[in-house]
């Protein structure tokens, strides 16, 4: 015969449709979202790493100035690559974004048709998805340049474009002021060749460190893919084969695939998320076990006098457990369930779009994900089965006597708290329900915390993108800076002769007129992988009485940027070590002070000391500061210009990411905020009934009650939410820099003003103000008879 | 007439299931009176006193007390009736767990504009020792006196008492009686109180048997007993 407690199960679940509804809610939303992001990033992930054969990426490319002959083509392709053409041609759009087209390639970087079709005749263009999205163009559109105009044909994604960074020095991409798309042959014929940039692919006929799967090196060592062995591999097998095309044809650009951030960035963010998806999952199932578990205690407390029958007629302990345990563990898997099915459905989309609102990604196809299915479904039953099991356990040990007795507390007896009579009486009463629920607000208080953590970050966000934007602007080190590219074959040491005609060629093109160019010498360095990933820091060597940087840099002072000393926790007297980023040679500088400058991580001292440091010429220079654009210089040198707009990309791009993602994390917040402020006052008055009900039949009105115990809570919850807000705001600024340590270069200070907490304060006021409403409507419907039950 | 109840039915269920627990009660109680309604279990005694107490309603009839109909009151001025009028004491005391003794009491004196003096009110009870406990340190006749005490402080007109002590033994039941016979002499209140224990009707000015639902026997005690003096 089966258990015939089982039959009260369903009405249980009929009695608590609402508890139990309102935890099942919360726990599918948080399953399904988090399995859903798991499975697309498992998805994406998986279609990434395998799209660099699906598309055929190149390993590097190279820009030259002209187009290179057969015979140059003969010589470079005999070093071990096959190398492909992949011209350009960048027009400046009339919604002010630049847009690079090259024309369909077929052999090397292939394209993904995302919707729409490729372009087959001229005057047609097919964009990049995201671009696209980002500034409003439809498939059908027309785009103009200055003399041109094409009509979309359709949406891309053009694989060696997953991150739309411009040039590889920046940051940060920008998807919303560049743009990739492709054209047909005839229609590419067109462009005059004045403007065509000469960049050439290359795919190397033996890998240095096989792709996906790893491969072993010359001294038999396994090599796996993504490794610092494999990444070394690759260095010294470009710097080779550039030394080697460097001696065929003059070198404007070398970049290979693993340094190309268009390629690897979306790689490398890929997954930074995920450990922050997880910690948000095991927090919610945590706080919800616990709540579980009150709910249980206090179903226990009110059939005390049931279970001490139950125990005195022969049921055991654990048959006992079993029955209380039914009913969370049923929600839990029904959740769990339901929560994957939706995670592979509704919620896998949602995510996949937010991967799809940062990069540039091609098509995926959904693939089962046993991790995700082990994350999501077993670790959470089992966090809710240990933590239920063990509390219930341990009520459970009382004797069937005490169960009788409702005497279910373990210490002999328990002393009233000693309240003075000159407390108002509504006051002690107040108190007291405060004491008798200390468990309950406990959890609160934890739930709290953990509601407006993910509420400050949902708010604060936009705050610290537009504080450090206005930060920029105040603190630019000039208007403009454009850091020069010296050209690769300068550096050669097998022809000379290449190298002096490339210098002067070099010197004569970046002489400027522009009366407020300064010059200075940049030389970039990365960090020690110490706190964070290795990162660029740039330095720069200025001239002793610099116009735009007022530091006195005469001896042998070296300051750094307050992003620097900020993220690296560096102050003056310090000695910070930099490394040359593929090489073993370190260099160590002692920090003089802190320079007001968050744009970058920098490091300042005289040029004299830069260009000896690293054993430069005297006359040598690298970049010049200005207030106004410089336009006599060759463009072709200019590697980068740091003006407010590429300063401002990291900002940007965040915004166009995380911004829509932020609503979610604001409303997934008040959705815990209300789940547990409902299940938890409603405990209160559920255990405090027969009070009510007693209250009540001495003459008490509703609105006397619930000053009594609607009020308590609402002071234990203004209590809480002001502790939390000023928690909350160290434990964010924490996991701001953690963030900011671990998944990005540069630097964001995590800043947050008053109307910030305003908005946490008052969000968090109407929800309970709703939550409260609902407890009043309880408390009015707590019958009379209560009392009139025989259960004290 | 202080308390008047006139045809007073109440039934309960529908159908084939309904009950009829009062089946035209008429009972007159005079100011001050102590009144015991005595008879078996169903008999209707406290569904009768808890519709007296206004936290039950019935089908038909009416009670009035001091002219004032409580069946014709809406919710809000119910409560503000069994606020003014009423004390109730159930035999399962109904403390609030969480206030100590001396707050239980203060939870009836909030409701008076004139409450009694609670510490005096203590001392007559002989729990002031005890103010500052918790009721699961107290015994039972303790905790039965802490309600009598929340119901007395705000002085009501009727003290309206079902099975006040069901759950005691002969001795503090004995002692919960006199405490009852005092405050009944001292402050004037009326008292009804629904009873099993026969010997009780010693000690009251007035006796109502009911049983079906109906008045068996309604009479004046002309010899009436202090508690004292009471044995079952």
């Amino acid at each position: 015969m089966s258990n015939p407690l089982r039959k009260r199960l369903l009405r249980e679940l009929r009695s608590e449709a609402g508890k139990y509804g309102v935890i099942f809610f919360l726990l599918l939303a948080t399953i399904g979202f988090v399995s859903g992001f798991l499975v697309a990033d498992g998805s994406m992930r998986i279609t990434y790493d395998e799209s660099f054969d699906t598309y055929d990426i190149e390993d590097g490319y190279l820009d030259v100035a002209k187009e290179i002959t057969p015979e140059e083509m003969a010589d470079i392709e005999n070093l071990g690559v096959s190398l492909y053409e992949n011209y350009f041609v960048e027009e400046a759009l009339t919604n002010e974004s630049t847009l690079r087209i090259f024309q369909n390639r077929e052999e090397v970087d292939r394209v993904c048709l995302m919707q729409g079709s490729l372009p087959v005749n001229t005057g047609e263009i097919a964009i990049d998805r995201m671009y696209a999205v980002n500034n409003g163009i439809a498939v059908g559109d027309m785009i103009e340049s200055a003399d041109r105009q094409w009509k979309v044909t359709g949406y891309v994604a053009l694989s060696d474009y997953s991150s739309l960074f411009s040039n590889n020095n920046d940051t940060m991409f920008d998807a919303v002021k560049f743009g990739v798309g492709i054209v047909t042959q005839e229609e590419f014929a067109g462009f005059s060749k004045k403007i065509l940039k000469y960049r050439y692919s290359w795919v190397y006929d033996v890998q240095p460190a096989e792709k996906g799967a790893g491969s072993e090196n010359a001294e038999g060592e396994r090599v796996e893919a993504g490794s610092a062995k494999a990444e070394r591999a690759e260095n010294d097998r470009a710097e080779e084969f550039m030394k080697d095309v460097g001696k065929v044809v003059n070198l404007e650009t070398f970049v290979p695939a693993y340094q190309n951030q268009a390629i690897v960035f979306t790689g490398n963010d890929m997954g930074s998320d995920r450990s922050m998806m997880i910690a948000l999952l095991y927090m919610v199932i945590g706080i919800l076990a616990f709540v579980f578990s009150i709910t249980i205690s206090n179903t226990i407390s009110r059939e005390a006098n049931t279970i001490g029958t139950l125990r005195a007629s022969g049921y055991t302990r654990g048959e006992l457990v079993r029955h209380y345990m039914t009913m969370p563990m049923t929600v839990t898997v029904m959740g769990a369930v339901i929560g994957n099915v939706l995670g592979y459905t509704l919620f896998e989309k949602v995510a996949s779009q937010m991967y799809y609102g940062s990069y540039s990604l091609t098509k995926y196809e959904t693939r089962w994900n046993a991790e995700a299915f082990i994350l999501t479904t077993v670790v959470p039953f089992f966090m809710m089965l240990i933590i239920n099991f063990v509390i219930l356990s341990y009520k459970m040990t009382l004797s069937p006597l005490k169960f009788f007795r409702r005497d279910l507390s373990r210490r002999r007896q328990k002393r009233a708290v000693y309240l003075g009579k000159r407390i108002p009486f509504f006051s002690r009463f107040r108190l007291r329900i405060i004491f008798q629920n200390m468990s309950n607000y406990a959890i609160l208080l934890v739930g709290i915390i953990f509601a407006n953590l993910l509420l400050l970050f949902g708010l604060a966000l936009p705050v610290v993108l537009d504080h450090y934007q206005e930060e920029i602007e105040g603190n630019m080190l000039s208007s403009y800076q454009y850091i020069l590219s010296v050209p690769v074959s300068i550096l050669s040491d097998e022809s000379k002769i290449r190298s002096m005609i490339s210098m002067l060629e070099f010197s004569r093109a970046v002489e400027t007129d522009n009366e407020t160019a300064e010059k200075f010498s940049a030389y970039s360095l990365n960090t020690m992988d110490d706190i964070c990933d290795s990162e660029e820091v740039l330095l720069y060597g200025i001239s002793d009485d610099s116009s735009y940087i007022s530091l006195d840099v005469s001896g042998d002072e070296v300051y750094i940027s307050e992003g620097y000393a900020d993220k690296h926790n560096l102050k003056p007297g310090d000695t910070v070590t930099l490394k040359e980023k593929y090489e073993d040679e370190e260099y160590s500088f002692q920090i003089t002070g802190i320079y007001d400058y968050m744009g970058a991580l920098s490091l300042f001292m005289s040029q004299e000391k830069l260009n000896t440091t690293f054993d430069l010429d005297d006359e040598y220079f690298s970049g010049y500061f200005s207030d106004t654009r410089i336009t006599d210089i060759n463009k072709k040198y200019v590697g980068s210009v740091i003006d407010l707009e590429a300063l401002t990309k990291v900002s940007r791009q965040l915004d166009v990411s995380m911004g829509s993602m932020m609503y979610l994390v604001d409303v997934f917040a008040i959705l815990i905020f209300v789940v547990l402020i409902y299940l938890l006052s409603k405990i209160v008055i559920e255990k405090n009934a027969q009070a009510i009900s007693m209250t009540k039949i001495l003459g008490y009105k509703n609105s006397e009650i619930s000053r009594l115990y609607i009020l308590s809570t609402s002071v234990v919850v203004v209590i809480f939410l002001l502790a939390s807000m000023a928690l909350d705001r160290y434990l964010m600024g924490f996991i701001f820099r953690q963030i900011m340590l671990n998944s990005m270069s540069g630097w964001i200070q995590f800043y947050t003003n008053k109307s910030v907490f305003i908005k946490m304060f008052l969000l968090g006021g109407i929800t309970y103000g709703a939550v409260a409403a609902l407890e009043f409507r309880k408390i009015k419907r707590v019958p009379m008879d209560e009392a009139l039950k025989n259960v004290e | 007439m202080f308390l008047k109840i006139r045809d007073l039915m109440k039934s309960f269920g529908e159908g084939d299931n309904r009950v009829e627990v009062l089946k035209g009660i008429d009972l007159d109680i005079e100011k001050g009176e102590f009144c015991v309604l005595l008879g078996p279990s169903g008999s209707g005694k406290s569904t009768l006193l808890n519709i007296i107490g206004g936290i039950d309603s019935s089908d038909a009839g009416f009670i009035a007390i001091d002219g004032e109909k409580t069946g014709e009151m809406k919710e809000k001025k119910l409560t503000l009736y069994r606020r003014k009028h009423l004390g109730f004491v159930f035999q399962m005391y109904n403390l609030i767990p969480n206030l100590t003794i001396r707050e239980n009491i203060e939870v009836g004196a909030f409701l008076s504009s004139r409450p009694l003096d609670i510490d005096e009110m203590m001392q007559t009870l002989g729990i002031y020792e005890h103010r500052n406990k918790l009721p699961n340190q107290l015994s039972g006749g303790q905790q039965q006196r802490t309600a009598i005490g929340r119901a007395l402080i705000k002085n009501p007109d009727i003290l309206l008492c079902d099975e006040p002590t069901g759950a005691l033994d002969y001795k503090t039941s004995k002692e919960i009686l006199k405490l009852i016979e005092t405050v009944n002499q001292k402050y004037g209140n009326t008292i009804v109180m629904v009873t099993h224990n026969d010997a009780i009707k010693f000690m009251a000015d007035r006796v109502v048997h009911l049983r079906d639902g109906m008045i068996r026997k309604n009479y004046v005690n002309e010899n009436k007993i202090p508690a004292e003096e009471l044995d079952w």
